[in-house]
């Protein structure tokens, strides 16, 4: 059984002072196996952020199913959302989310203080996570003093925390430099390796070129799909980037 | 471009933050408005006809005054807040091209039109309400003559120049902050500073030890006279020790808080705890002028409150008797006259004297140290030395209490009204007695003076002894002279009839001592309304006033945090915050921060309650229960608007934030 599903998905805006509704699904249908790392990508209103915001949870779509583990999360209580959210999926922010009034440290523990866990049982969790991120020299800062890099280190770190089922990212590599893009994406890569699902948004061809499998987006549905295999990245990078050009002009269908 | 482009902007710039402008109006409108209403009782004619017009005038214009301070205080804090939030929207301007002297324009119209709508409305309102507010007057300190309708322009022209004067002044401050401000740290605007705030201990320190003195001086002060001095200390203590507590106590607290790992990373205390640290820091003074301005409301109201509706205890304790004769220096033979002029003349007017107290006694002022008397009178009345000791001879005493003691001359018989002397003697400076007894009561009832000071009463055995009290204690001042004496009684008749009685008294007795002096509790009644009703008046106008200004800092204070706690909040909810764990948060949170000051308020005035009772009993209150009472109610009533603002406000708050 795939880890996510997600069957002909739509989503339609409508604004409240009476604008044009806007769709910004229309019919999103894929899977993710457990231990995937897929890239999706798409242009900029393609609906990517919609996306991701539904298998959240954050949202919810006009139609379609999303199950997580077989679980039907459209379904789901509002009561439940939350808490299901916590448990079974981490979400890493292209502008990081941290919180100004918790130090780096609480910033990540913030998630288990919400599920309510003891102080020893946190520590618990933090260190091999704080350990492999290499923040543990920031731990008592606060995001104001720390890089963007290390803010979204600390953003991956409070989305591994909980140990998810998976991990939503939605660009986050966008408000990084070159050298912190890399750093994370292989840091990605790594996670990746040890066994995390992760599902990641982004704009930019180099970050996709990390993931096993890119998915396009076009007028709000799943227009390609490339399956990376036994590619190195330069190799990925190439391919997607023809595809790219191959959506911009117009191109039909494929696969 | 068009000659009224910046008027326009400004009009939709206020439409755009009405969320901030209407309440700043409807600031400048109320207190234009009370500020018209007082400064128009000031000087209404129809006050001219009262006749304690002038101190009533004064306590008028000193309302005006206060009213006139806090204007500029509150409009100037309101002004700056709106300033500080819309720093973003001038940057944005600043960047999109716009000089600062364009944006200055638009500024200058923005508060034309303000200041226009305040003042315009402000004042229409005022006149309209000045009329009620006479008759409320007039209804408060009984007092019926009104004449017509009346638009003082003095009044006018003073609202008109003061609020003027205000506009003018945060006109200046917000050209000026645009002046100043770069761009860049316009775009910032309110964000700039979210560091987190240092503990400051010396301050925490200071605050606690001010707090503790002022605390200490109320609870312990006894003598009144002492007390109306030690209280401004007190209160000049207490307000350093809010805002110091407030700002850095507050501070430290919670960051104590937050050092406890098993207290604070539970879900319960982790979101408001780290969320107060940084509340406090941009809160905390806000904070402290609640928690004052709350005190000073329900003081204010309390006070004037019981001392208005305890008006007839005020006039029984200050008038023991309905008519009160009283002379100095009046011989036997005088005496008998006087007797004998007052039961005439009461006889004349169809009445018969009741209750009658009469007794000839010589009062000194004295300096007590233990049993030691002393006319050393170098000590101020602050130290709390300061005694009255009234002699009467045994004979007096015998005949007032139908009593047939007989005294040596070495012996006194005590009755202590206030005050403690320690052992079996009292000395005057030399001269030593013996206490025979202690007595329980004297039918003496002059409470008024006992209550300021120490006072005691002696029994002795003759007017010689008493004579050498007064040699020994001011020697080569000549000869003592006679006794004084002192008639008091009730009367069963209406006020007209004891009015005009005390005149017929007061004309017949000066013939016979022209030190003597009448007076009557029904002829100081009027005067007596004027004053405490003058004063209920004032307390229940600046009550108001102080309640305005509460509600308006609350109200900002609010929406300021709205804003800041949005972003929060939306995250955590990201993280995986449900929407009633929110809600919880913020309540927990906002609850702190709304309730804090009011119960700090309300400690203030716990320790507070013994010194104003104190001072009470200088201006006649004695009846704690019912200062106690009104203390309570108003307490209860400020709660209940207090949780009716919150509420309000909360509101408010929720929708900004979700
Ligand atoms: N809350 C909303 N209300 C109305 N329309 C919305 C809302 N959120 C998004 N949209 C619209 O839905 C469409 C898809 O938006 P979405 O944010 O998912 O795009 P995206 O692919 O993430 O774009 P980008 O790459 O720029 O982040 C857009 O046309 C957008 O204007
Ligand atoms: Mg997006």
């Amino acid at each position: 059984m795939p880890l996510l599903e997600v069957y002909n998905l739509k989503k339609i805006y409508t604004t409240r002072f009476g604008g044009n509704p806007v769709q910004a699904l229309t019919n999103v249908t894929f899977s993710i196996e457990q231990g995937e790392f897929t890239a999706v990508m798409g242009e900029s209103g393609s609906g990517k952020t919609t996306l991701l915001n539904i298998i959240a949870a954050l949202d919810k779509p006009t139609s379609g199913e999303v199950f997580l583990n077989g679980k039907n999360i459209v379904s789901i209580k509002e009561k439940e959302i939350s808490a299901f959210r916590r448990d079974n999926i981490g979400f890493v922010f292209q502008d990081f989310n941290l919180l100004d009034t918790f130090s780096i440290k609480d910033n990540i523990f913030l998630p288990l203080v919400l599920a309510g866990k003891s102080y020893e049982e946190m520590i618990e969790l933090l260190k091999p996570i704080v350990a492999r991120l290499k923040i543990e020299d920031i731990l008592e800062k606060y995001p104001y003093e720390v890089s963007g890099g290390q803010k979204q280190k600390t953003a991956i770190a409070r989305a591994l925390v909980t140990k998810p089922q998976l991990i939503l990212a939605d660009e986050p590599t966008g408000s990084l430099d070159s050298r912190s893009s890399s750093e994370l994406l292989h840091l990605f890569n790594e996670i990746n390796n040890d066994g995390q699902t992760i599902l990641m948004v982004t704009h930019s061809i180099k970050a996709a070129s990390f993931a096993k499998r890119v998915l396009f987006i076009k007028d709000g549905e799943v227009f390609h799909q490339l399956y990376k295999g036994s590619m190195s990245n330069e190799e990925l990078y190439q391919k997607i980037s023809d595809t790219l050009t191959l959506i911009a002009t117009g191109g039909a269908h494929s696969e | 471009m068009n000659r009224f482009f910046y008027a326009k902007l400004a009009v939709n710039n206020i439409k755009k933050n009405a969320q901030t402008y209407i309440p700043y109006l409807l600031t400048g409108i109320g207190t234009i408005m009370m500020f018209y209403n007082m400064s128009f009782l000031a000087i209404a004619k129809d006050i001219g006809s009262l006749s304690d017009s002038a101190q009533l005038r004064s306590l008028l214009s000193f309302g005006a005054g206060v009213i006139a301070v806090f204007s500029v205080i509150f409009l100037f804090y309101t002004n700056s807040f709106l300033t500080k939030r819309r720093k973003k929207e001038f940057g944005l301007f600043n960047i999109l091209g716009m000089e600062k002297k364009h944006i200055a324009r638009i500024i200058f119209w923005e508060t034309l039109f303000t200041a226009v709508i305040s003042l315009g409305v402000g004042l229409a309102a005022g006149i309209l309400f000045s009329k009620l507010m006479i008759l409320l007057l007039f209804k408060i300190i009984t007092f019926k003559v009104t004449f017509g309708f009346e638009i003082p322009i003095v009044a006018v022209i003073n609202t008109c120049v003061l609020f003027g004067g205000i506009f003018l002044l945060n006109l200046i401050y917000n050209v000026f902050q645009v002046h100043l401000s770069k761009p860049i740290e316009l775009l910032k605007g309110s964000s700039v500073g979210e560091k987190e705030p240092k503990t400051n201990w010396l301050i925490a320190i200071i605050g606690a030890v001010s707090l503790a003195i002022a605390y200490y001086i109320a609870l312990t002060t006894e003598s009144p006279l002492a007390a109306l001095f030690l209280f401004f200390v007190a209160v000049i203590l207490v307000m350093i020790g809010t805002y110091c507590l407030f700002t850095a106590g507050s501070i430290a607290l919670l960051k104590m808080l937050r050092k406890n790992k098993s207290y604070y990373y539970q879900l319960k205390h982790f979101i408001p705890v780290s969320g107060m640290i940084y509340r406090m820091k941009q809160n905390a003074a806000g904070l402290a002028n609640i928690c004052i301005l709350s005190t000073a409301v329900i003081i204010m109201l309390s006070t004037t409150v019981s001392m208005y509706v305890g008006m007839e205890d005020l006039l029984r304790t200050r008038y023991p008797r309905n008519i009160l004769v009283s002379a100095r220096n009046v011989s036997d033979e005088q005496a008998n006259k006087l007797d004998a002029a007052i039961e005439k003349h009461t006889l004349e007017a169809g009445l018969i004297p009741k209750d009658v107290i009469r007794y000839r006694s010589m009062s000194f002022a004295v300096s007590q140290d233990g049993a030691n008397f002393t006319s050393d009178h170098s000590n101020n009345f602050a130290a709390g030395n300061i005694a009255m000791v009234v002699c009467l001879t045994a004979d007096e005493y015998n005949r007032m209490e139908n009593k047939s003691v007989s005294l040596d001359r070495s012996e006194a018989l005590l009755y202590t009204l206030q005050g403690d002397i320690p052992g079996d003697t009292v000395n005057f400076n030399g001269f030593e007695l013996s206490v025979k007894d202690r007595l329980a009561s004297l039918e003496t009832e002059d409470k008024m003076s006992a209550l300021l000071t120490n006072s005691y009463f002696l029994i002795v055995a003759d007017v010689d002894t008493i004579k050498q009290i007064y040699n020994s204690l001011s020697v080569n001042q000549g000869d003592m002279g006679e006794l004084s004496y002192y008639y008091g009684f009730d009367v069963a008749a209406d006020k007209e009839a004891q009015i005009s009685l005390v005149s017929a008294l007061q004309k017949a007795l000066k013939e016979i001592n022209a030190d003597c002096y009448v007076e009557g509790a029904e002829s100081a009644r009027a005067g007596f309304y004027s004053i405490y009703g003058g004063l209920f008046f004032l307390g229940i106008f600046l009550g108001l006033l102080f309640i305005m200004a509460t509600v308006l800092i609350i109200y900002y204070k609010q929406i300021a945090e709205g804003y800041d706690d949005r972003e929060r909040f939306e995250i955590m909810q990201k993280v995986g915050m449900s929407r009633d764990e929110v809600k919880q948060a913020i309540k927990s949170q906002v609850l702190a921060v709304f309730f804090l000051p009011l119960v700090a308020a309300v400690i203030h005035i716990g320790f507070a309650f013994k010194v104003i009772t104190k001072m009470l009993a200088v201006l006649n209150l004695t009846n704690v229960q019912l200062f106690a009472g009104c203390t309570a109610l108003t307490i209860l009533v400020f709660a209940v608007f207090y949780v009716i603002i919150y509420g309000l406000t909360a509101r408010t708050y929720y929708h900004i934030v979700s």
